[in-house]
């Protein structure tokens, strides 16, 4: 199991031409990422988080190029937005002639806080293989009031209700990564 | 409608070997602009309408997105023929060759069924028109876009081009251009009609661009299904349909459209399809690309008003040599707004199935709503299937959900059904007709009948 931290590393193209596990995290990252599967037996999770206050702005770009057979890349990209922050995000699985066998996933979903956030994504899919299976999912939403008010009735103020919501939203990369990183730790 | 009124006379016309009454020259320029307009006998604002388009249409340069259309050779079609000297209302006065087609692909038997209107443009004039009384006793219009211009110019003029403006895209500037028959459809308030209203559109002469132009308003209240199905014999060149539809949908108003299109191989599909929806209106286009080489369509549904819906199921097949490049457009603008996209598409023998849509939710869309599912199966190794979605959104109050799927027929269903003694062409046409049947139930039965047949003969090679 390799982990790779792109805030640390500063990598852009990543090539995966051994078999193994790898897990790939960034957070608040803009930029352009490649990451080219190049060998069978590759087992990549991807995790991205974004966290937008204020009129934080992120474009990103990622790339799942799958060139060889039976790999697996699995894409997962969480994001909170408030007050005028931007998201603007385009995502890519490319299944070549020669990538038969191949699992690949792309998810991003978001939350939105603010009237004035604005969120603009584009999950595309181009295979040109046959034996393979791909999804893509994108969702974006507000908190979901049923919650705040399953959490309120238990004794939380609508602050402290709302933080733990949006905690938990982020909570899913962050346990993704502690299954392997027990002591990896993100201070927000 | 009265008789009198289709039967306008044409004084310039001459004939040709293939009885065309009309051929405009190849090419296109502002004299053969001026010139459709002027054979049409249309108002001056029709005309400028027109001269304003093509303007534009050579300002444009052509996408640089989506599919190839590097093929396409503005100068070698045919802009405007007109097939016979008037329309005809009754089966027996069409023409000997016409009618043959008809027979072939059965018009008159669909008519004696059910039918309430037909509607069937052979080259680019309606030439056979039968229209239900029904229609008139409820006050509801269902003529030919030619005919609407000079029976009801001031509604025309009205609504005309003002959701799709003749600057929207090249392909929309070359159909305000040149366009020429496409049907008009008004249904008063409160109306609901119970008979779906067709329209058959073929084209058939070689090199020959048909350039349709649709508009259907739907009152408040009312409810409309329009139908629209393609078959065209094959070809030798490539042929150019560009058509333009505009759909206005009322308050509390519910239109559906249905398209069923199977061109033969070498043409372009290249369509503009718009709508726009007011308070608590329903917009639904269902639209199926089995046929032409190349097809580049995006309905739109514009939810202005509270509360209104918009859905689009779709059915994109691609074999070899065909490029599909289809999907949707939704804008929420109003509070409270739906909507739904449903894609289905299979790429065979090298074909190249693309979904292109937008979703956007716009600030004050409140509490709106949007799921967007695109499945593609693929079926062998030439052929590809591409999936790009796009989503903008600006309203925090909003539930946007979109996925997608890519995937061949799954190995222990063909096994099953092997072990039941069915052969594979057999299972696979099964199980591409299960795949696509939430979209194909939403077709009326003639036509769902038609297209299970049409994916049946498309992966086995034989209907039976």
């Amino acid at each position: 199991m390799k982990f790779i931290n792109l805030n640390q590393t500063k990598q852009t193209k990543l090539v995966f031409d051994k078999p193994g596990d790898y897990t790939v995290f960034f957070y608040n990252l803009s930029g352009t990422f490649d990451f080219s599967i190049k060998a069978s037996g590759v087992n990549l999770d991807i995790l991205g988080l974004f966290v937008g206050i204020k009129s934080e702005k992120f474009q990103l770009k990622t790339n799942q190029y799958h060139m060889s057979p039976n790999s697996t890349s699995n894409l997962l990209i969480k994001g909170v937005f408030d007050h005028q922050s931007k998201f603007i995000y385009q995502g890519l699985i490319k299944i070549e002639k020669t990538g038969q066998k191949s699992h690949a996933y792309q998810k991003n979903k978001n939350l939105i806080l603010s009237e004035k956030a604005y969120i603009d994504s584009k999950p595309f899919l181009e295979i040109l293989a046959d034996d393979v299976f791909c999804t893509h999912g994108s969702t974006t939403g507000k908190i979901n009031e049923e919650s705040i008010f399953y959490l309120k009735s238990r004794g939380l103020k609508q602050k402290e209700a709302k933080k733990l919501y949006v905690t938990g939203f982020v909570q899913e990369i962050i346990d993704k990564i502690r299954v392997n990183q027990p002591n990896f730790n993100l201070n927000i | 409608m009265s008789q009198q009124n289709l039967n306008f006379d044409y004084k310039f016309g001459f004939s040709m070997p293939e009885k065309n009454v009309f051929k405009a020259e190849k090419g296109l320029n502002g004299k053969t602009v001026s010139d459709i307009s002027h054979m049409k006998k249309e108002p001056d604002w029709m005309r400028e309408f027109r001269l304003k388009a093509y303007d534009s249409f050579k300002k444009r340069k052509m996408p640089k997105w989506g599919a190839n259309l590097s093929k396409i050779d503005f100068d070698n079609i045919y802009y405007y023929i007109k097939p016979t000297e008037k329309q005809v209302n009754s089966w027996t006065d069409l023409p000997k060759e016409i009618k043959d087609t008809y027979d072939k692909i059965g018009v008159p038997e669909a008519e004696k069924n059910f039918l309430s209107g037909v509607s069937a443009q052979y080259e680019s004039e309606v030439v056979y028109e039968s229209i239900n009384k029904e229609l008139d006793k409820r006050g509801v219009i269902f003529c030919d876009m030619d005919t609407a211009l000079k029976k009801y110019p001031k509604i025309i003029k009205e609504y005309f081009g003002t959701l799709i403006s003749p600057h929207d895209n090249k392909f929309a500037s070359l159909n305000s251009a040149v366009w020429s028959g496409g049907s008009f459809v008004y249904v008063p308030k409160g109306v609901k009609l119970p008979m779906p209203l067709q329209a058959y559109f073929r084209i058939n002469a070689e090199r020959f661009g048909q350039f349709e132009r649709t508009l259907i308003i739907a009152e408040e209240g009312s409810f409309v299904h329009y139908i629209e199905g393609c078959t065209a014999p094959i070809y030798t060149t490539a042929s150019l349909h560009s058509a333009v539809v505009e759909i206005f949908v009322k308050k509390g108003a519910r239109v559906r459209y249905t398209t069923v299109q199977n061109w033969s191989h070498n043409i372009y599909n290249l369509v503009t399809k718009r709508s726009i929806v007011d308070e608590a209106g329903i917009m639904e286009w269902v639209d199926c690309n089995i046929g032409s080489g190349v097809t580049m369509k995006y309905p739109t549904v514009i939810l202005k008003g509270r509360k209104s819906h918009g859905e689009v199921l779709s059915i994109a097949y691609a074999a070899k040599g065909q490029h599909q490049d289809a999907g949707a457009k939704i804008y929420h603008i109003g509070p409270d707004t739906t909507s739904r996209i449903i894609s289905k598409s299979i790429s065979k023998d090298g074909g190249r199935t693309s979904y292109r849509g937008l979703v956007q939710v716009s600030p004050g869309a409140k509490n709106s709503k949007i799921y967007v599912s695109c499945d593609a199966l693929i079926m062998d190794k030439l052929s590809r299937s591409d999936t790009y979605p796009h989503m903008r959104i600006n309203e925090k109050d909003c539930e946007v959900q979109h996925e997608a799927t890519v995937e061949k027929l799954g190995e222990e269903k063909l096994f099953y059904l092997a072990s039941r003694g069915i052969k594979k062409p057999e299972a696979e046409s099964l199980l591409v007709n299960g795949f696509i049947e939430p979209v194909v139930k939403e077709i009326p039965l003639e036509y769902s009948i038609e297209l299970n047949r049409l994916i049946r003969m498309e992966m086995s090679g034989s209907v039976g």
